[in-house]
């Protein structure tokens, strides 16, 4: 017991970096999803393309992988680039370069939500607001974004949960720079020191439910304020799965 | 020209280049396995969430609901290191004398002789394992969703005909239920695909670990190529194996489904 209440004192500021990365992540990631999806859903030929492209080389490869890609590929243009504008610190600590490869993977998951949800926005609405005379920017603005940020909803909660578990390899990937250490490396140190593996991981995996508890209830708060035109709908359970 | 191309084919037929190519075994095999394991935990978790029994389908629910709701890397290192003290444990309970405990020192295992050593082999059925275990997680999500839309009428008819509740729900049931889980199903393999990325933090020397190991910068001559860091090309040929993969599976499953779904409601073809 002690140990249980020791591990949760050790581990409270470790689960900060996990919750930094999926926040520092996730509303860059959002607007990027947007363009992405906007992208994909173009009749631009070149510009469809390029995000359909995109989004299917990010979703198709391990999040591991893309680490290892984008911080290799860091390291390589260290001598020739970072060095000379002296910002090698900067773009080689993990706390940069681990959210910018989850905002390019995310981006392309939150993107697919968006677009199918773009896809499903009511064809009879665009028709009315074009019959008004709404410019492309207005009919966006007033019809599709409203719909389509209504229909995602759901679906994106699950992702921004993914992400955050998402953010437990992060530090597999990256070096560990000084205490620097989240969840996972926190959990695996212990681990190391008293093989007590029953303890630290249920202590890690205890704290990842935690949070992913909190993020399904605000965002569960931000779908009821987006849904407040419509009554109460006893039918949307978003009281996450394993509480039921 | 000519001694270039010879060059470089040489440079990728090198030892170390073709145990990178050998180590893919343990990727597909990882892949290969986890998946099977995942469908038949996948369907005994659905089965147990769809029981009479109260406490099974508790079992049920919480196995599936506690391992998604946690992350994969956790419970895919976290298995194998636990089933290992498991097994050192109840060895430890038949080899260890109250000498050799009292001699021991370290935390853990309790004293040397049951020290159970996991080499490659091991640690990668055990990784299928727990890939399994995690994924059957999705599965029994996937499998349980199927099992409710098969047609009401096909269970009524078959009770009708008197078969009983096992026969009901291994012969019509869960034979129905296939075309109906078979998008989610595809969902579940291509997480499976990614996941087998990790198997180098089990101490498997797979295609990851390789990348890194031939992509590191070289200065001695005597080792081999004198190149500097090139892990992102390594690295690149990996992202790119994964997006093939993936395309591949999914024009495997598109013909499946194509295959099983035909005659069946087109809905089922999502």
């Amino acid at each position: 017991m002690q140990g249980f209440l020791d591990d949760l004192a050790i581990m409270a500021p470790a689960v900060m970096f996990n919750i930094y990365f999926a926040a520092a992540s996730i509303p860059i990631g959002f607007v990027l999803a947007v363009f992405l999806a906007l992208g994909k859903g173009s009749n631009n030929p070149l510009i469809n393309r390029m995000s359909r492209g995109y989004i299917y080389a990010f979703r198709g490869s391990p999040l591991f992988i893309q680490f290892f890609m984008f911080y290799s590929l860091a390291l390589s243009l260290n001598i020739s680039v970072w060095r000379p504008l002296g910002i090698s610190g900067f773009v080689l600590h993990p706390l940069f370069i681990g959210p910018m490869v989850l905002i390019l993977n995310t981006a392309a998951y939150t993107a697919e939500i968006f677009y199918g949800a773009l896809r499903a926005v009511p064809r009879g609405e665009l028709e009315a607001a074009k019959a008004y005379g709404m410019s492309p920017r207005q009919q966006f603005r007033r019809v599709v974004w409203p719909n389509l940020i209504r229909l995602a909803w759901p679906a994106y909660t699950n992702e921004v949960v993914f992400l955050f578990h998402a953010t437990a390899i992060v530090y597999f990937a990256l070096p560990v720079v000084g205490g620097q250490a989240d969840l996972m490396m926190t959990a695996k140190s212990l681990f190391e020191r008293d093989f007590n593996a029953f303890l630290h991981f249920s202590v890690a995996a205890l704290y990842f439910l935690l949070v992913s508890l909190v993020i399904f209830f605000i965002f569960g708060l931000i779908y009821q304020r987006l849904m407040r035109h419509l009554p109460a709908q006893p039918g949307i359970r978003f009281v996450p799965k394993w509480m039921r | 020209m000519i001694e270039d191309i010879g060059f470089w084919f040489s440079y990728l037929t090198n030892g170390k280049h073709l145990t990178w190519y050998a180590s893919f075994q343990f990727t597909i095999f990882a892949a290969l396995m986890g998946g099977a394991l995942a469908v038949i935990f996948g369907l005994a978790g659905a089965t147990m969430k769809n029981s009479r029994f109260m406490p099974l389908r508790l079992v049920g629910s919480i196995y599936s609901s506690i391992v998604r709701g946690v992350p994969d890397v956790l419970f895919f290192l976290f298995f194998p290191l636990a089933f290992e003290q498991a097994v050192e444990w109840v060895v430890a309970t038949q080899v260890c004398s109250p000498e050799a405990i009292a001699a021991q020192t370290a935390a853990w295992p309790p004293c040397r002789e049951a020290n159970w050593f996991l080499g490659t082999t091991e640690y990668l059925l055990l990784a299928s394992v727990s890939l399994g275990l995690v994924y059957g997680a999705f599965a029994t999500n996937v499998i349980h969703g199927a099992l409710r839309s098969v047609p009401a009428g096909q269970l009524e008819a078959a009770r009708a005909y008197g078969m009983s509740h096992s026969q009901v729900l291994w012969r019509i049931h869960v034979r129905q239920m296939w075309v109906y889980a078979l998008p989610g199903l595809s969902n579940v393999w291509m997480l499976i695909i990614k996941a087998t990325s990790l198997l180098s933090l089990l101490q498997i020397a797979d295609i990851v670990l390789w990348a890194d190991r031939l992509g590191a910068p070289n200065f001695l001559p005597a080792v081999g190529l004198v190149h500097e860091d090139w892990r992102w090309r390594y690295y690149l040929v990996l992202f790119v194996f994964y997006i093939l993969v993936t395309w591949l599976s999914e024009k495997g499953f598109e013909a499946i489904m194509r295959r099983v779904g035909k005659g069946i409601l087109s809905e089922a073809r999502a």
